[in-house]
């Protein structure tokens, strides 16, 4: 029984087998189901085959999304025009303007809570609203927020700033106040201004935290994009997810799920390796 | 491990009591069907059948077990496709749509009522049908909301301006409030009760409704073809028990005067509704109260140019699915043998026996 143990060195081989196990079962599983169900009613769409999904993909990849004008000589232009005018390349880009857009305005929330751990009069006026307003589940407030910021762009982005500032706001808060505080008397002793403390000393002592925090947050991100897109839209990919599951379009469906799931993780990826390069000093996971 | 077994096995016993109960039960009781509805003015009945043990009544008539589940529509329609349901109900275009073109095989046993203005086409600033292309329409894309307003347009020669218009896919659980919210929207399409909430606003009228194409939008019930050929012949004992419940239901609901409305008060109840809001929508629902009314229906010539409509639309939509390359694929075979499509794939089926049954009083 030395497997179930703290100290059991597993080899490298066993692994890499270890780890691909549950990823190996769920593919199999799925695919043996789904062949039983097409072998049942050839025209199942509740479970689509490879050659189906990989057909739907690229589909998505190369053909422009039906509603489109279709141009006449579409198989004439070259591949990188046609992935260009593509469903997925179009759905991609609305969702990730928003994205972006929304983290974009996350930052501002960090200077925030940055300021709020600092000057006691801010973090007065700020700290018990932005607790309350934490707790408020955002999705349920709809009408307000339509009322508020319509129902097009704008509605969308902030709803996701509704729902994830105040997360990160109390996380730059808690860092910024978790910072000893014999280092900002220490500054002061030195001569240094009020902001030249905050920025830099607390600022750049919290940032690689932030950002980390941020980075845990994507999910919460997508969720409310997500949520967005499917309650009023015209382009997106959980627009388009909403449309296809209309006609149990699970065939395209399951591929885009694959492929959002691969941008948030590049993302994830992208900014864990960043926060390394810039702040080598910083070692939490 | 020895602290985990005794606790792990205290886990397993009442699971395996429950499984070998389950066992035991099932080899006594006689087969099950399970019907999903979701909120509608034509579906709420089902519910209200199941509780007041009308259902049960005639179940027990025919040797069947029957229960009724309800749940938001479009889940609804993926567990009827993904075969956890036995029947559900649905429109005429949904039913072509989800398990008809999945493979499905799907037979239509009640004819229950048509939209007779239940779903509208709602605008602010007193906008006519012909000023809507180039502007944004909220609207539930690739349902029977999309059908009316396209039909809307093709009867007032708009067809060719239908290209420009820009759909907004908006979810049917926020589409009142986001109309209502913005008023830089112009129109939405929708149905009801959420029009008659639209409809108190202010400034906003109805431009068309499906009284203006009456007949095509259907509430059926279905139930998989398979479920009906059972050899033992369960699925058409079962078949028959719902349709003697549904008519022994819908002739108590059309009674005059305090009897009627008991019941339909009792029917409202269950959707959380008031007896003066479920008789409004029944105002505009065309309910056939009566079984030769609703065979008449299924068997009529309008029915075929009806679904030949549906299925135009579904297959130029894309909503036959992407690899259909014909609507002949997804074949509809009438009550009197006519087919819509290839022969060879017939996958909805509209029968009207056990409404026949049920107007001859044979149930």
């Amino acid at each position: 029984m030395s497997v179930l143990q703290i100290h059991a060195h597993p080899s490298r081989a066993t692994v890499w087998i270890l780890s691909w196990f549950l990823f190996a079962t769920g593919v199999i599983s799925y695919f043996w189901v789904s062949r039983d169900r097409h072998r049942d009613n050839p025209d199942d769409r509740v479970m689509p085959t490879l050659r189906q999904m990989s057909q739907a993909f690229v589909d998505a990849t190369l053909k422009p999304a039906e509603d489109d004008e279709v141009a006449a000589n579409a198989s004439q232009q070259s591949l990188v025009t046609r992935i260009r005018k593509s469903m997925l390349w179009k759905d991609t880009i609305a969702t990730g303007r928003r994205f972006l857009i929304s983290m974009a305005l996350l930052f501002p929330a960090v200077l925030l809570g940055l300021h709020m751990g600092m000057f006691p009069h801010v973090g007065a006026f700020f700290l018990r609203f932005v607790l309350f307003f934490d707790k408020i589940v955002a999705l349920s407030l709809l009408p307000i927020l339509f009322i508020a910021f319509g129902i097009d762009e704008l509605a969308k982005v902030m709803l996701i700033v509704v729902g994830v500032a105040p997360t990160i706001i109390l996380d730059a808060f808690n860092l910024t106040r978790s910072v000893p505080k014999e280092q900002i008397v220490k500054g002061f002793t030195l001569g240094a201004g009020d902001f030249s403390i905050t920025y830099r000393i607390v600022f750049k002592q919290i940032w690689p935290r932030v950002l980390n925090s941020i980075r845990l947050n994507l999910k919460s991100v997508m969720l409310f994009l997500f949520a967005g897109e499917m309650i009023a839209s015209t382009d997106g990919l959980a627009y388009r997810i909403a449309l296809l599951r209309r006609h149990m379009g699970m065939d395209t469906i399951i591929p885009y799920v694959l492929w959002v799931a691969l941008l948030l993780f590049l993302v994830d990826f992208g900014m864990r390796t960043l926060n390394r390069k810039l702040h080598p000093w910083f070692q939490e996971a | 491990m020895r602290k985990i077994l005794p606790g792990l096995s205290l886990l397993l016993l009442p699971a395996g009591l429950f499984l070998f109960a389950g066992v035991v039960s099932a080899a006594g009781n006689p087969p099950s069907f399970t019907v999903g509805w979701s909120v509608y003015v034509g579906w709420d009945p089902y519910q209200y059948m199941a509780k007041s043990g009308m259902l049960k009544k005639w179940a027990d008539k025919y040797g069947v077990a029957i229960k009724v589940q309800r749940f938001d529509y479009a889940p609804s329609l993926d567990a009827f496709v993904a075969k956890n349901i036995d029947a559900c109900a649905m429109t005429n275009m949904e039913a072509l749509d989800m398990p008809a073109a999945a493979g499905v095989d799907t037979t239509s046993i009640i004819t229950g009522d048509y939209s007779n203005g239940n779903d509208a086409v709602l605008v602010r600033h007193n906008l006519t049908l012909g000023q809507i292309p180039g502007k944004r329409v909220l609207l539930v894309e690739k349902t029977v909301s999309q059908y009316l307003f396209e039909r809307a347009m093709a009867l007032n020669n708009l067809s060719g301006e239908i290209k420009r218009v820009k759909y907004v896919n908006t979810s049917d659980s926020d589409i009142a409030g986001a109309f209502l919210s913005d008023t830089s929207q112009d129109v939405v399409v929708t149905w009801k009760p959420l029009v008659s909430q639209i409809l108190r606003g202010k400034g906003i009228a109805r431009i068309f409704d499906s009284s203006k194409i009456p007949g095509e939008i259907l509430d059926l019930l279905v139930v998989r073809t398979d479920i009906l050929n059972r050899p033992d012949g369960s699925g058409q004992r079962f078949a028959k028990a719902i349709v003697g419940a549904w008519y022994e239901l819908t002739s108590q609901m059309s009674k005059p005067g305090p009897e009627g409305d008991k019941v339909l008060s009792a029917i409202a109840g269950v959707s959380e509704d008031t007896l003066e809001s479920y008789k409004e929508q029944l105002s505009t629902t065309h309910l056939f109260y009566t079984a030769p009314s609703a065979v008449e229906m299924t068997n009529s010539a309008q029915l075929k140019t009806t679904m030949e409509l549906v299925r135009q639309f579904c297959f130029s939509h894309g909503l036959l699915g992407d690899k259909t390359s014909s609507p002949d694929d997804v074949a509809i075979r009438f009550p009197d043998g006519a087919i819509q499509g290839k022969k060879e794939r017939v996958r909805l089926r509209f029968d009207a026996s056990y409404m026949a049954l049920a107007a001859q009083g044979k149930l």
